[in-house]
């Protein structure tokens, strides 16, 4: 039950004058509570603010104004739309967005274990928020509060949704939240800094982390040491004395087998390329702020480690392919057994596991349209007649040329497939891909 | 398909309601704390939901002659069902302290854990040595750093005391004139401040604490009229 506003209880939007009607409570918070409702045959979500709350956040209205003005910056954000005022009290107001359909959970449903969807939507997940939290930065924006609590995804196909955007001000502006316990960047742990784009940074790491490895990255030894988890701990631990849990140099911090037993599991299956992004965003981003990982980095790895998944040859399961490890054998995280690590297509700089499932897209086949996933140009296709035979068909209009090891020259029209046999290097158009085995 | 480890590791969080049901308490307000709590019980289970880290425990002591363990061990919150309360005879609030005390110990109480939350809901004054039993809690490394909140029913009960109880100036007793405002405290009590406890919110810019455990505003009293 919601304490603000009664079913049936009708509000007035400001700028398009229309009528909405409050149809159920959905849930509540720190600010306000939100509610599912009616706008000119279309059911929206309405948040609305604790007059209390507006006593501290006097900038608010400003701000959402601002927000409805400048628009979202892409459908992945519910973004505010429009503000609604009450005739019958004017001591509040709130904000329209669109409702948060029911197939999106939450990253705590993950870190429950509620859902466990597959490594690869992981990867679409680590890829969408990178994308998103970068096209919002690029608006000159800044989001203040990245957490467990805003971020919601798909878990059938990794699109994401981004809630909460009322704290999103131009960077540099001051702000009424600091953030979430546990995605705080140090300095602002410590009270010396506000929310920036800079400490979003940092919080978009601690959430990809905990994406990938179920675990916080500063809670190892330190943390299981700690009796009672209070603020002077966690001031602590965050802020005044911060140690990656693999930090190269500082091993005080290593996850406690007994507590930490995710990060200990998850680590060692990820591809060098990532653990090393992850060290760098908790030891120099730890300390300098200058040094975070961007987005843009943390897109172009997301995508490459979408590249490296594949089954294992014994049990199925999804594995990740270290392609600078270029061996031929590898061992299952799940299964433990010796696996056969993939054929793979060297496509420019882009390293494809070739799986049964496997896309290629413009991002891959074309230099000029990096992230561009919307059509694939190629997939592995199984032979009409022969099901061990297994090829990569042409989903394009044009015809590809091949050239076999061996030196003879294929054509392959669209809707053909040419069988997978290392050594083959195929034109895609713009870009020559080679099949290689490690 | 899986996923290589498994659940967040959280830390316990052991919340006490710690009841009064002295023979003043009886009649309606003994059933509105009943209902009171009932009430608060779905979202207190949605906060634990949204909170990964946490793992929360509930514990009911009531005191009158003596004072009793309702659950004889500590019940996951999903777990967790109210059974009621009924009032009768003296206020042994000390006798109570004292048991909690026995619960703050380690063992049982584990060695990594949320700050404890000791809720302690009370019409009166205690009829029973409660220095002691206090003395008790406060000499344990539990029981300092427990977080305490006190709730008093009407109008007969010693603040000064509840504030002894509570043992930071920093929180006051909270003074529940009628059901509603029970019914108020009672939720903030078993969602806000356990959201606080267990740190999963947005921290707005004037909340940066020197405390041990940051408590959120209590909601207003309202001014509707005295029912009890």
């Amino acid at each position: 039950m919601g304490q603000l506003l009664e079913k049936g209880h009708r509000l007035s939007t400001k700028c398009s004058s229309n009528t909405c009607e409050i149809i159920q409570f959905l849930g509540g918070g720190g600010q306000g509570e939100v509610y599912k409702a009616k706008l000119a045959n279309r059911e929206v979500a309405i948040k609305w603010y604790f007059p209390g709350y507006l006593e501290h956040d006097t900038d608010l209205r400003e701000r959402i104004e601002k927000l409805i003005k400048s628009g979202a910056p892409n459908n992945r954000f519910l973004w505010p739309e429009d503000l609604v005022l009450s005739t019958e009290d004017d001591t509040s107001f709130g904000y329209v967005m669109e409702l948060r359909e029911r197939r999106f959970k939450s990253l705590t449903d993950l870190m429950k274990r509620k859902i466990e969807p597959e490594l690869h939507v992981l990867t679409t997940v680590g890829f969408e928020l990178a994308f998103n939290f970068l096209q919002l930065h690029t608006m000159g924006f800044c989001y203040r509060d990245i957490s467990f609590g805003n971020v919601f995804f798909d878990p059938s196909n990794g699109e994401v949704r981004i809630c909460d955007n009322d704290n999103v001000d131009v960077n540099g502006t001051d702000g009424a939240i600091e953030g979430t316990p546990r995605f705080m960047a140090p300095e602002i742990v410590r009270g010396e800094a506000s929310a920036t784009t800079s400490t979003d940074l940092f919080s978009l790491s601690v959430l990809l982390f905990y994406l990938f490895m179920s675990s916080h990255p500063l809670e190892g030894l330190h943390e299981s040491s700690i009796h009672s988890f209070d603020l002077p701990a966690q001031k602590q631990l965050y802020g005044l004395r911060p140690v990656f849990i693999y930090d190269p140099e500082d091993t005080s911090n290593r996850p406690d087998p007994n507590v930490h037993r995710n990060a200990i599991d998850s680590w060692p299956i990820y591809p060098s390329f990532l653990r090393e992004l992850f060290i760098r965003a908790f030891t120099e981003g730890l300390r300098n702020p200058d040094s975070r990982i961007r987005e843009s980095e943390w897109r172009s790895a997301m995508a490459r480690l979408r590249d490296c998944i594949y089954y294992c040859s014994n049990c199925g399961e999804e594995n990740f392919c270290d392609f600078e490890t270029k061996s031929s054998n590898a061992i299952c995280w799940s299964c433990g057994k010796n696996t056969r690590t993939p054929m793979y297509l060297q496509l420019g700089r882009h390293q494809i596991s070739i799986t049964r499932d496997t896309k290629i897209f413009p991002h891959h086949a074309d230099k000029d349209s990096l992230y561009d996933f919307s059509n694939p140009v190629a997939e592995v296709s199984r032979h009409p007649t022969d099901p061990d035979r297994w090829g990569i068909k042409n989903l394009t209009q044009i015809k590809w040329t091949a050239s076999a090891a061996g030196g003879k020259t294929l054509e392959v029209e669209p809707g053909r497939s040419i069988g997978i046999v290392p050594g083959t290097v195929i034109n895609f158009g713009k870009t020559d891909g080679e099949i290689k085995i490690q | 398909m899986a996923l290589p480890g498994g659940e967040l590791a959280s830390r316990p969080l052991y919340f006490f309601w710690i009841c009064d049901c002295s023979g003043s308490m009886g009649g309606q307000k003994i059933q509105s704390l009943n209902t009171a709590i009932r009430e608060s019980l779905p979202e207190m289970k949605q906060v634990a939901d949204e909170n990964p880290s946490a793992s929360i425990y509930l514990r009911v002591i009531e005191f009158s002659s003596g004072a009793r363990w309702k659950n004889v061990q500590p019940v996951p919150l999903e777990k967790f069902s109210w059974s009621d309360l009924s009032a009768e005879s003296t206020t042994d609030m000390g006798k109570a302290f004292e048991m909690v005390a026995e619960q703050l110990k380690m063992p049982p109480m584990p060695e990594r854990a949320l700050p404890p939350v000791l809720v302690l809901v009370t019409d009166g004054q205690p009829t029973d040595d409660y220095k002691k039993g206090l003395k008790a809690i406060n000499d344990l490394p539990w029981g300092k750093k427990s977080v305490r909140i006190a709730i008093a029913i009407g109008g007969d009960c010693d603040l000064d005391m509840l504030q002894e109880f509570i043992g930071n100036p920093e929180i006051k007793p909270l003074s529940a004139n009628n059901p509603e405002a029970l019914a108020r405290y009672i939720k903030w009590a078993s969602t806000a401040v356990v959201k606080d406890v267990s740190s999963p919110q947005s921290q707005p810019v004037s909340r940066r604490a020197a405390a041990n455990v940051q408590i959120p505003q209590p909601p207003a009293q309202g001014t509707d009229p005295d029912v009890w």
